[in-house]
């Protein structure tokens, strides 16, 4: 996988500036030295995690689950490497100095080691031959038989095996890209207000008091609870840790301000997370440990996010300040100190795809404003402060969203779009509009409701409520097409495979009615083998997996007792804005609003001739393909266009809800990853005029360059699209390209936000900005297809950029740069 | 019947945000008096509807071919795979059109009633929660002031902001029957000498002043921003745009003047048409320079500093 595409292009200019050290970085100087180190850094993999792991496994063998795991836990707690960097104020770290990444063998070790022989050929990340080794003779061994995967693979019908993996075990067959066991579970946040409110004694001590209600004879129970009373210990043992090293380096240390800041670090760990935090540093303190502690146990998918910062943090954050203990720049220095812990930790996952996300693109996802559980707006003085820290400091390190609803005032949304304007992709922005009312059908009280958590890149949590989500997949829309066209026929990477008959033959399907019968049938194979892999993932990570630390954390485990792996009845909520994503809706929609106008009703060819076409890559049948690139487009508010994309969505919605899971039936989203990108590498041409091996549509998004009637219309067409008949389908996940001269100055200020309002009253779930640059404008003029969309704007004049001269062209790109502020 | 009334309009276009307050709809009306020769929207200068042949749309004759077919009055040719407009045998038939495959052969030029326009328009009513609205700009949309008087109503009576963009070269009764309906009017003032006008333009600014002063006069609540395209070689000296500035002076009521800097983005649709264009080799205009003269011209008028708005 190359970066992640809810976040892609990431990386502006102004960040690779940063990455490269040129220009300005920070307005502080401490964390510009953490740069100087960081960016030439190739990620080590420290085996430590892996190591002690695997340890204390090996000796837990009679145990429940979730104690081998808190046991496991403390293991390494106790004995991983304690390390200070120089001049940090929050400490503590899953694997060494520097940029790191960690392993997690009970997922995936047997295919551990061909994934690292694999780092070692390439260089997105480093392990030394000795390391490998180590892993190789102590780690692996112990997981053949035993891994999480193997389970899960173990349980999967043949047929669906087939569909998912084709031959191997280890790739995707480009239909269902199937995520399982590359992490434990879904995306999710930390509950740190819990840790930094009450402390871990506090907590501890209602375990101990919960343990000695719990009837004797309910071992199940039990365990819970003594696993829960062993990661306290193991949390606060490895604080105490920290804080004997701070000491014995405060010493030593020469540098009296250095000396002073060891002793104040040691303070810090001798209190928290045992305590309740007594000011801002102690909280942001005891927000790292408990990070750390979740990235330790089990790997979540985009890596644990911050949650709500800007509301938990913000009780010590004001009483500093009031009292003058801290000043803004003090609480922009800390907050720095952790976005460099956070960019420090890279996600190792093994995939099939060169092993690796190359980007490494990571979501700890930090969400701002938003309402609290009585229903006010929630923005404060914090939640400014940390637009500041991304504005003066744009690290791609946190992920960074704004919950916006009709509530958020002018002064918030001013300083979001002074930031959107950076160019820097950041902030994402949901909407709390349609994520309430969605978190309510899903059966949530609407006080727990005003309280979610964004996660990663565009799913939510809340917090005590939400329990296990198995990891989901990544359904190929397109490919079910091509079934229902083509008698059940799929090619993937040049290859057909018959997987299903439809009931209509192709040189039967006589209306668009017909078509979409025969979509419906092939949609519903993919759902039913979607429903039994997860049902297989359900069951087999409930059996593999087990996390003390995250269950005691969420009220809903602690309420029953029971891990966040296993079903939970009647506590908690097990489905979320969706573990299964559709890929290339509007591929899909344009497609079947092309073949609807031009075979069925204008009868300008035939399907036959469309088939033609398509097989030959439009090699030769040029025709065809403009007048599908010319058909009415999803996307543009065109009510033809999405009117079939509504019919469409709700097919989608339909089939999915036939089936269901041991934890219940399950929701969908469109949030693509860079799957788009990979399936679409492998599909040959759709009939919306898409040429074999270019890249599917991306989240909600119609294909690139189609909406060509600005992003208000695109907008429209997303709230006409929703079918609104099924409660299944909710998170879009949509990126608007932004022409810098619409935001220019304060007028462009006002106007985008606007848009955001109007976004925001249509009650669409996220949106996220991506400003146009002079390195777009110069692909557009080398790709006009893909770019037909973009306007250019001077007052009174109209006109596509892509229909300029080339010279014309230029002169607008060497005008583009410096358009924005 | 009013709703009857049809306009002719070149292109709608969505999301403008430099043809007034706010993000609006544009709609552009087809037909214009004036032949200014720098104009950039050379398709809305005649009132008939044109065909168009965008060259680098076509995906050639050898792999398509269909428009030559289908044309029954040899107004078509072939050179060098792309196809050539014979206008003398056209009849407008629109076959060509109906037929090509990537509209690189397309009509300037669209009948809409109101309604169609209304209903084009008005469902982005989201956007103009903040101050956006709807502009009639063209050619010379006073040419259909009975369609666009109507539509602007219809705007009016659900409060949306509505603007307009003339040369003002038309009779003070159309202007009249169009400014009532309008909470801001874009008003070009080219240059001052008559002269120079009539050469660049091809009429007199003879009635363009007095209807500026008429309306100035007799619709104090309607902003008057006066607009002058800055044009290389031909109005681009201080003392051109200084002696617009003392005129407007005289003026009751003026909201703003702006300079708009000369932009040769029209050329590829002069080309499209077939169509000479006059100021060939004419670079843009930075528009640093002319910002400072703008600036410098608003501190004579008496109007507050602008924030750079960032026109190009």
């Amino acid at each position: 996988m190359e970066e992640l595409s809810c976040c892609k292009e990431i990386l502006t200019e102004h960040e690779k500036r940063v990455e490269k050290g040129i220009g300005q970085l920070s307005p502080r100087p401490r964390i510009n030295g953490f740069l100087t180190n960081f960016r030439d850094q190739v990620p080590r993999i420290d085996i430590q995690r892996a190591v002690l792991f695997t340890e204390s496994m090996k000796q837990t063998e009679a145990y429940p689950m979730n104690i081998r795991k808190a046991k496991a836990l403390q293991h390494i707690f106790n004995n991983i490497d304690i390390i200070i960097q120089d001049n940090e104020l929050i400490v503590g770290t899953c694997g060494g100095a520097g940029r790191h990444a960690i392993l997690f063998p009970e997922l995936r070790g047997p295919w551990l080691e061909k994934a690292l022989r694999g780092v070692q050929k390439g260089n997105a990340f480093r392990i030394s031959d000795e390391d490998l080794q180590t892993v190789v003779e102590k780690v692996i061994p112990y997981w053949k038989g035993n891994s999480a995967h193997e389970r899960y693979l173990a349980m999967l019908p043949s047929e669906t095996k087939e569909f998912i993996y084709g031959d191997g075990d280890w790739g995707s067959a480009g239909l269902l890209q199937d995520n399982a066991n590359i992490n434990a579970t879904l995306n999710w946040a930390g509950n740190y207000k819990k840790v930094i409110n009450r402390g871990l004694l506090d907590i501890k001590r209602e375990m101990e008091e919960r343990l000695s209600q719990v009837p004797n004879n309910d071992y199940t129970k039990m365990a819970f609870l003594q696993a829960a009373i062993m990661v306290c210990d193991g949390l606060m043992d490895y604080a105490k840790r920290y804080a004997t090293k701070a000491r014995e380096m405060a010493s030593i240390e020469t540098d009296p301000k250095r000396k002073a800041e060891l002793e104040v670090i040691a303070q810090n760990c001798e209190w928290v997370p045992a305590h309740p935090a007594r000011n801002f540093w102690e909280a942001m303190q005891c927000q790292w440990f408990v990070q750390t502690a979740y990235k330790l146990e089990q790997p979540t998918v985009g890596v644990i996010s911050l949650g709500r910062f800007d509301q938990y943090m913000y009780p010590t954050f004001i009483k500093d300040l009031k009292a003058g203990v801290i000043d803004e720049e003090r609480a922009l220095e800390l907050m720095e100190c952790m976005w460099f812990k956070i960019a420090s930790y890279v996600p190792f996952n093994v995939t099939a795809t060169n092993n690796y996300f190359e980007g490494y693109c990571h979501f700890e996802q930090t969400v701002l404003g938003g309402q609290t559980r009585e229903g006010k707006d929630a923005t404060n003085e914090l939640t400014y402060l940390v637009l500041r820290s991304k504005k003066e400091f744009p690290l791609h390190y946190p992920d960074l969203s704004v919950r916006l609803h009709s509530g958020t005032p002018n002064s918030l949304l001013h300083a979001v779009v002074d930031l959107i304007k950076q160019g820097t992709g950041f902030p994402k922005l949901l909407n709390d509009e349609e994520i309430i009312p969605q978190a309510i059908f899903n059966g949530a009280s609407i006080q727990d409701a005003r309280d979610y958590s964004p996660c990663a890149c565009t799913e939510v949590r809340m917090l005590d409520l939400d329990t296990y989500m198995a990891v989901g997949g990544n359904l190929n829309l397109p490919a079910a097409l091509e079934m229902a066209l083509n008698e059940g026929v799929v090619t993937i990477d040049g290859q057909k495979k018959k997987l299903m008959t439809p009931s209509i033959k192709s040189a039967d399907i006589k209306t668009f009615d017909d078509l979409l019968k025969n979509f419906t049938e092939a949609w519903d194979l993919f759902i039913q083998h979607f429903y039994k892999r997860q049902a297989a993932l359900e069951i087999s990570n409930a059996a593999c997996l087990a996390a003390p630390f995250m269950s005691m954390l969420n009220d809903a485990c602690v309420e029953a007792l029971t891990d966040i792996h296993q079903p939970i009845n009647n506590h908690g909520i097990s489905k979320d804005s969706g573990a299964l994503s559709v890929i290339g809706f509007g591929t899909l929609v344009e497609s079947l609003a092309a073949i609807k106008k031009l075979v069925f009703e204008d009868k300008r060819f035939t399907l036959d001739e469309l088939k033609d076409a398509l097989k030959a890559n439009f090699e030769g049948y040029e025709p065809i393909r403009q007048m599908l690139l010319n058909a009415p487009q999803y996307g543009n508010n065109d009510d033809y266009a999405d009117e079939v994309a509504r019919q469409t969505d709700e097919i989608i919605c339909e089939v999915m809800q036939r089936y269901r899971t041991p934890n219940g039936p399950q929701n969908f989203k469109h949030v693509p990853v860079t799957t788009h990108i990979a399936m679409g590498r492998r599909m040959g041409a759709t009939p919306n005029g898409r040429k074999a091996g270019e890249s599917l549509s991306e989240g909600i998004s119609p294909s690139q360059g189609r909406d060509s009637e600005g992003p208000l219309a695109t907008l429209l067409s997303i709230d006409k699209v929703k079918s609104r008949v099924y409660n299944n389908n909710f998170s879009r996940l949509l990126n608007i390209k932004l022409n810098p001269q619409v935001v220019a100055g304060e007028k462009g200020t006002h106007d985008l936000m606007a848009f955001i309002r109007s976004f925001v009253d249509l009650k669409l779930w996220h949106l996220q900005f991506n400003i146009i640059n002079k390195e777009t404008l110069i692909k557009a003029q080398k790709n006009p297809d893909k770019y037909r969309n973009l306007i250019v704007r001077v007052a009174g004049y109209s006109a596509y950029f892509t229909d300029l001269s080339p010279d014309l062209q230029n002169e607008i790109i060497s005008r583009t740069e410096h358009q924005v502020v | 019947m009013l709703k009857e009334i049809t306009g002719r309009i070149f292109n709608i276009q969505k999301y403008s945000v430099h043809d007034g307050p706010g993000i609006r709809d544009v709609v552009f009306m087809k037909g214009c008096p004036l032949k200014c020769i720098w104009c950039s929207n050379p398709e809305s200068q005649s009132s008939d509807l044109q065909i168009a042949y965008n060259i680098t749309k076509c995906i050639g004759v050898n792999s398509c071919g269909h428009c030559i077919k289908a044309c029954t009055f040899h107004a078509l040719s072939v050179s060098e795979d792309k196809i050539v407009l014979d206008r003398r045998n056209c009849v407008n038939c629109n076959k060509c059109v109906d037929i090509c495959c990537s509209k690189a052969l397309h009509i300037f030029g669209k009948d809409m009633t109101i309604d169609e326009v209304f209903q084009k328009t008005q469902n982005q009513a989201g956007a103009w929660r903040s101050n956006g609205g709807i502009t009639v700009s063209g050619g010379e949309p006073l040419l259909q002031a009975d369609f666009v008087a109507a539509l602007l109503k219809e705007y009016r009576n659900i409060g949306v902001h509505t603007a307009i963009e003339t040369t003002g070269f038309v009779h003070w009764e159309k202007l009249k029957q169009v400014a009532q309906w309008c909470n801001l009017i874009h008003f070009d003032v080219k240059m001052l000498d008559a002269q120079k006008h009539r050469k660049y333009t091809g009429v007199d600014n003879i009635i363009i002043l007095e209807n500026l002063k008429k309306l100035s006069a007799g619709f104090p609540n309607v902003n008057i921003i006066v607009r002058t395209p800055v044009i290389p070689d031909i109005n681009d000296q201080e003392c051109d745009i200084t002696e617009i500035a003392e005129y407007l002076k005289t003026l009751p009521n003026l909201y703003d003047y702006e300079l708009l800097p000369y932009h040769g983005y029209g050329r590829s649709k002069y080309e499209q048409l077939e169509m000479a264009y006059e100021l060939k080799g004419v670079a843009s205009l930075e528009k640093s320079s002319i910002y400072d003269l703008n600036q410098c011209v608003r501190e004579m008028l008496d109007l507050p500093r602008k924030t750079y708005a960032g026109h190009l």
